[in-house]
């Protein structure tokens, strides 16, 4: 019996193909990352490739970020922790391997800048509103002579 | 004195924040300074020598400590096919000027793992080290590897070669340094 393929049922079985490559992806994406260990990539996942600038380590393919994963898997089975590792990274190529800045030092100024940021920029606003409200509205005076009938009723009552 | 009102005070201090970032990140890139130019003093170098490639020296050497010797200082991966093509005339030619001249090699970027087999496979015997948090390759801007700086007796920067080099190549620096 032949089917018919309906627009609801293409409709169906591209969602189906959407949901299954969503669920595959992250596989895939391990496959191509040579294979790392879990505590490998979660090293990796903390530093910077040292040559593409701002790549991070677990997905950069160049020999170099090999050869990085390599030494991290080695000292990991090694016996050194993951904070090890990393530390060594640091002391060898410098605080710049790092993905995030280390939160010592310089650097936790730019960890606070975007809070104190954030902060000046609400105190700020909030001064601004208030100065605004207290400002009362200055009352209307019409200059003289911008109205003839105000005029003669001031006329009228100076004469009496 | 005037008092400046509460928005201008936060607005200078947000500006000098944001200022402040913008230096820390300068320093934190390396980005401070420019090449080294030639004819003026070569940027001081610590180097951490490999075991086995430390060619007499001791195990970390400066460029103040090789006074009196011309340098040739040389920065190189394992992974740069260029480097790789030029390591039989470093080799070469530090074998002839040995005496004379101080060959170094700064490794860049790389672990042990990658950089001692490169040693290793191209027979190398002259000095070799790693460029410890990357303080001598930022100090000398390289852009690249293989970059090579020649530095007279005097501490000097007397050329920058942003090539691979020749047997040749080499030669002709060496005798300008030696005179």
């Amino acid at each position: 019996m032949k089917r018919r393929h309906t627009p609801g049922r293409t409709a169906l079985l591209m969602i189906v193909a959407l949901l299954l490559g969503a669920l595959l992806a992250p596989a895939v994406a391990r496959g191509q990352d040579g294979g790392l260990d879990e505590r490998t990539r979660e090293v990796a996942k903390r530093l910077n490739c040292p040559t593409c600038a701002g790549r991070n380590l677990a997905d950069c393919p160049t020999d170099t970020c090999a050869q990085w994963k390599a030494e991290i898997t080695a000292q990991l089975k090694a016996g050194k922790s993951e904070a090890e590792v990393t530390d060594y990274f640091i002391s060898r190529f410098g605080a710049g391997v790092l993905q995030e800045p280390p939160r010592q030092g310089g650097y936790l100024l730019a960890w606070a800048f975007p809070v104190i940021l954030f902060i000046a920029l609400c105190v700020a606003a909030f001064a601004v509103a208030r100065r605004a409200l207290r400002k009362e509205p200055a009352p209307v005076v019409p200059a003289a002579g911008s109205d003839p009938y105000l005029d003669a009723l001031e006329r009228d009552v100076q004469e009496g | 004195m005037k008092k400046l009102p509460l928005p201008a005070v936060l607005g200078l201090a947000v500006g000098a924040g944001l200022l402040a970032l913008f230096v820390l990140g300068l320093i934190a890139s390396g980005n401070q300074g420019r090449r080294p130019e030639v004819g003026k003093p070569a940027p001081e170098v610590t180097l951490t020598l490999y075991e086995g490639y430390r060619a007499g020296l001791p195990s970390t050497v400066t460029l103040a400590s090789l006074r009196g010797k011309p340098v040739v200082l040389n920065f190189w991966a394992s992974w740069c096919i260029p480097c790789r093509d030029e390591a039989p005339a470093f080799e070469a030619v530090w074998r002839k000027y040995r005496d004379r001249v101080v060959f170094l090699g700064a490794n860049y970027l790389e672990v042990e793992a990658a950089a001692l087999p490169y040693l290793a496979q191209n027979e190398i015997t002259y000095a070799n080290g790693f460029d410890l948090q990357q303080q001598v390759s930022r100090a000398y801007r390289i852009t690249g590897v293989p970059e090579t700086f020649f530095i007279d007796r005097d501490g000097v920067l007397r050329a920058i070669e942003i090539r691979p080099m020749s047997v040749a190549d080499l030669e002709a620096n060496l005798q300008a340094l030696l005179k």
